[in-house]
């Protein structure tokens, strides 16, 4: 029964996680920007859905609709303006993270210094589909099983999408290797660009799907960025499938340790998987050795 | 050493003075300037709050100044001490706590040093940025379950001018610290490190051991400041303690003034202070988003990025009493024998069971079409890669898979294919590197000696003073010699050392190499110049596909069929 009730939930909990880390594996992987402001574009993804839902009665699965384009104009505004002058004046993968980091680290500020001014310093959400639905006797909610559902439909789109078209071919070349890449004629600075964008875009859809069945604040992105660069870490930076495993690694041991130890040491059970995986490869499950 | 920095004296004395007169002043002229409230009880809380973070800074730059680790692990440290004294607050006086609390420190640095710094850089920063969370997140646990409180209470009989002269002396220690060790072999070390973390382990640095000594003794420093910061804080609780906030701060603190340097962060903690106190006075409530673009526009105004920043210094003055050097011992049999030696790279078997002796004294060629596996070799005997399966012995003793330090203190001394010198250090620097982690370390005025003879041995000695990065290539080439040549080592590895050379600079070059045989040197030559490998060669390895094709006098093994059908093709042969 526990080990149903387990299962069940790590796996939703693992889909969402996987699809909160989708986008930054992008924007990391692939445009290079180690996001430390991630969590905070998902919170506002979340209060973007809280707005609609309390104020225009829009439900989030249509909020997405709005949400993700917004979202990705949005993104793509942040790289195009404030990032492309960082990108272009460094000399290195290694300084751009490190330059990437601090930027994002005062973006993570501002963010938060908006939304606190906006919105305040209280805790949010909005009643979706609070109905508890049975599955082999363990009673979920259906807001959350609506979320994982579409957090796994929009997670194997992308990937099918990046594996299969001729775009996604072109991000991936540069994921591996941007110069290499601008010798076949892929316009890495575009591509970027967007690639940033639909991070951006990715992120915000996982958190309108987190604010249909969890409360948030202006200042609980934090956590998400720290489990989204856990998983991604795990998976290797780029690697889709390895995101998507590691997200449903995640979710399950998350799950176990909060059921079975205490739910208070969730982010300390995160790192312990981090370290212990970081040990013996360090370049993450499915990452290239480097 | 350099003429540009004569200015920085004069202004951290009057910074000192200044600092050290804030809780004296009555009226302060300059801070008025800058719109900043009178009165002495407001310079004091200003001053414990910039020399909080001249700690916090100068003590993030010891450690991630010279290795460019950027740690966002402050927070964290900080936290630590405030719940020291929190916890223990009526259970021993306030100097004990403080010192408890760096111990505390030091603990917790060696146990997340000895997980994470082996990782890459951006892996080091994701940790230390998680560990300040984790830790507020365990601590907050604990105290919600088993203390069941949210916050604690700390009452401590102190007066604000006893913690700021507590803040104080902790900044007088830590320039101490980071004065002596930017003048000990430590600070080189993490130089090495901060330029090539490779080529710092072929000079015989452990570098897992020097990155963590540092990291504690920053630790150290972080926690003691949070334990002397506690009692000005009536209440603290987890969110507060464990700050993310301050971490960054200490960040860009420290590298706007220059992490590089000793003084570097104080410069850039005094401005960046005072900008926060004004932020916070007029703009109270937006105090994050304020700041969040402040540190924004910082980013943006730096001309080269923040790694630009984490300038490089340069340690000239290195005046420690020479160690005197032990005589070597020498050895009976083969000098390396290598038995059965693999490695794969996936699927591709780079080296598939080869066998190789390498007699004291001579030079043996090893040579062979690109992908033969010649530098997958090297690589093994000098421990960057550790074999699949297979034995490797020096003077008798196993070495297959010992760390890269300790086979160059062995007496295993390397070159790189693609050249690696340390590039923002000087070329007499570079040398010295090799010198200074030798089982018979020279150091001080020995090793600038020693040094200068090795710079003039290579065609080098005008050069010594210019940083290496500013060097042609074929004198990166020469000053990588003379670094491998520094460790004093019994067997060279050169990995085509000889490559891109001029037909009159091959002639020097051959021999060069020529006379460290004679000198008793045994040296593996990789190289394509079939002219060098004629002349210097006593015996040749030919390799074809990951196997040893051909063994013996250089003429000989070339006439083979099977060395020309590899190199040229079947046809041919």
């Amino acid at each position: 029964m526990v080990a149903v009730d387990i299962i069940l939930s790590g796996v939703i909990l693992g889909g969402i996680y996987a699809m909160v880390a989708l986008g930054l594996t992008l924007q990391y992987g692939v445009a290079r920007i180690l996001n430390l402001a991630y969590g905070e574009l998902l919170i506002a993804g979340a209060f973007g859905a809280y707005w609609l839902y309390s104020s225009h009665a829009v439900g989030p699965l249509v909020g997405l609709i709005v949400i993700v384009p917004v979202a990705f104009l949005a993104n793509w505004a942040i790289y195009t303006y404030l990032l492309t002058p960082l990108v272009r004046r460094a000399p290195s993968r290694e300084a751009l993270e490190a330059d990437s980091i601090l930027f994002t680290f005062g973006l993570l500020f501002v963010l938060q210094g908006l939304g606190l001014a906006i919105f305040g310093g209280q805790i949010y959400g909005y009643p979706y589909l609070r109905i508890p639905v049975e599955i082999a006797g363990v009673a979920v909610q259906a807001n959350r099983l609506v979320a994982a559902a579409v957090a796994l439909a929009i997670g194997i789109g992308f990937y099918l999408a990046m594996t299969r078209t001729r775009v996604g071919t072109a991000v991936r070349a540069i994921a591996v290797d941007p110069s290499a890449a601008s010798l076949v004629a892929i316009d890495v600075p575009r591509f970027s660009a967007l690639v940033f964008a639909a991070g951006g875009a990715l992120c915000a859809a996982a958190g309108v799907l987190i604010s249909m069945s969890q409360t948030f604040t202006v200042t609980s992105g934090i956590v998400f960025t720290m489990k989204a660069l856990v998983i991604v870490i795990m998976g290797g930076a780029g690697n889709l499938a390895g995101t998507l495993i590691a997200g449903l690694v995640l979710g399950l041991v998350e799950v176990a340790v909060a059921r079975l130890i205490d739910p208070g040491l969730t982010l300390a059970a995160n790192f312990l998987i981090i370290l212990a995986v970081l040990m013996v490869r360090p370049a993450g499950l499915f990452g290239r050795s480097a | 050493m350099s003429d540009g920095r004569a200015w920085i004296v004069p202004v951290i004395v009057v910074t000192v003075v200044i600092v050290a007169a804030f809780p004296l002043t009555v009226d302060g002229n300059v801070l008025a300037e800058n719109g900043i409230r009178l009165g002495s009880a407001y310079h004091l809380t200003l001053g414990i709050n910039m020399l909080q973070f001249v700690v916090l800074a100068t003590a993030w730059a010891l450690f991630s100044g010279p290795t460019r680790y950027i740690s966002l692990a402050t927070a964290a440290f900080f936290g630590v001490g405030n719940y020291t004294v929190a916890v223990l607050a009526n259970a021993a006086p306030l100097p004990a706590l403080i010192l408890l609390a760096a111990v505390i420190g030091v603990a917790v640095a060696l146990v997340v040093g000895l997980a994470t710094l082996r990782l890459r850089g951006i892996f080091f920063v994701i940790f230390t940025f998680g560990l300040s969370e984790l830790m507020r997140e365990v601590v907050r646990w604990y105290e919600v379950n088993q203390a069941h409180t949210v916050g604690r209470y700390i009452f401590f009989n102190i007066s604000q001018e006893q913690i700021y002269w507590e803040l104080f002396a902790l900044a007088l220690l830590v320039f101490m610290a980071g004065w002596l060790i930017t003048r000990s072999r430590l600070g080189l070390a993490l130089r090495v490190i901060g330029d090539d973390e490779t080529v710092a382990r072929h000079v015989a640095i452990n570098t897992t051991a020097a990155k963590l000594a540092l990291f504690a003794v920053s630790a150290a420093f972080m926690s003691a400041t949070g334990a002397v910061m506690a009692p000005r804080y009536t209440y603290i609780d987890p969110a507060f303690a464990f700050n993310p906030l301050v971490s960054f701060q200490v960040v860009i603190m420290a590298l706007l003034g220059g992490a590089g340097t000793l003084y570097g962060p104080l410069l850039g903690v005094i401005p960046l202070v005072l900008i926060s106190e004004v932020i916070s006075t007029t703009f109270a409530s937006n105090f994050p988003l304020v700041l969040g673009v402040v540190f924004i526009v910082i980013v943006y105004l730096l001309p080269n990025g923040v790694v630009g920043l984490v300038q490089r210094w340069r340690t000239g003055a290195t005046r420690l009493p020479a160690i005197a050097r032990a005589p070597r011992i020498p050895g009976s049999g083969p000098l390396l024998e290598v038995n059965g030696l693999r490695k794969a790279f996936g699927g591709v078997r780079a080296l598939d069971g080869v066998d190789l002796t390498v007699e004291q004294g001579e030079i043996l060629g090893l040579i062979g079409p690109n992908g033969s596996g010649k530098t997958t070799a090297l690589n093994l005997i000098s421990g960057a890669l550790k074999p699949d399966v297979g034995e490797i012995r020096f003077r008798g003793h196993p070495i297959a898979g010992l760390p890269s330090h300790q086979i160059a203190r062995l007496g295993i001394a390397r070159t790189f294919q693609i050249v690696r010198v340390l590039e923002s250090m000087s070329c007499r620097d570079n040398v010295i590197a090799g010198l200074a982690f030798r089982p018979d370390p020279l150091w001080g005025e020995a090793a600038r000696e020693r040094a200068a003879t090795l710079l003039d041995r290579v065609g080098l000695a005008t050069r010594a003073d210019v940083p290496a990065g500013q060097l042609t290539y074929i004198d990166q080439k020469r000053l990588e010699l003379a670094r491998a040549l520094a460790l004093d080592p019994e067997l060279l590895l050169l990995d085509e050392w000889l490559a891109g050379l001029n037909p009159r600079e091959l002639g020097i070059g051959i021999e060069l190499v020529g006379s460290l045989r004679t000198e008793g040197l045994t040296i593996i030559l990789v190289e394509h110049v079939m002219d060098a490998i004629r002349s210097l060669c006593d015996r040749c390895v030919v390799m074809n596909a990951g196997q040893k094709i051909a063994d013996g006098p250089p003429d000989a093994v070339l006439a083979e069929r099977e060395v020309i059908a590899a190199y040229i093709g079947d046809a041919v042969a």
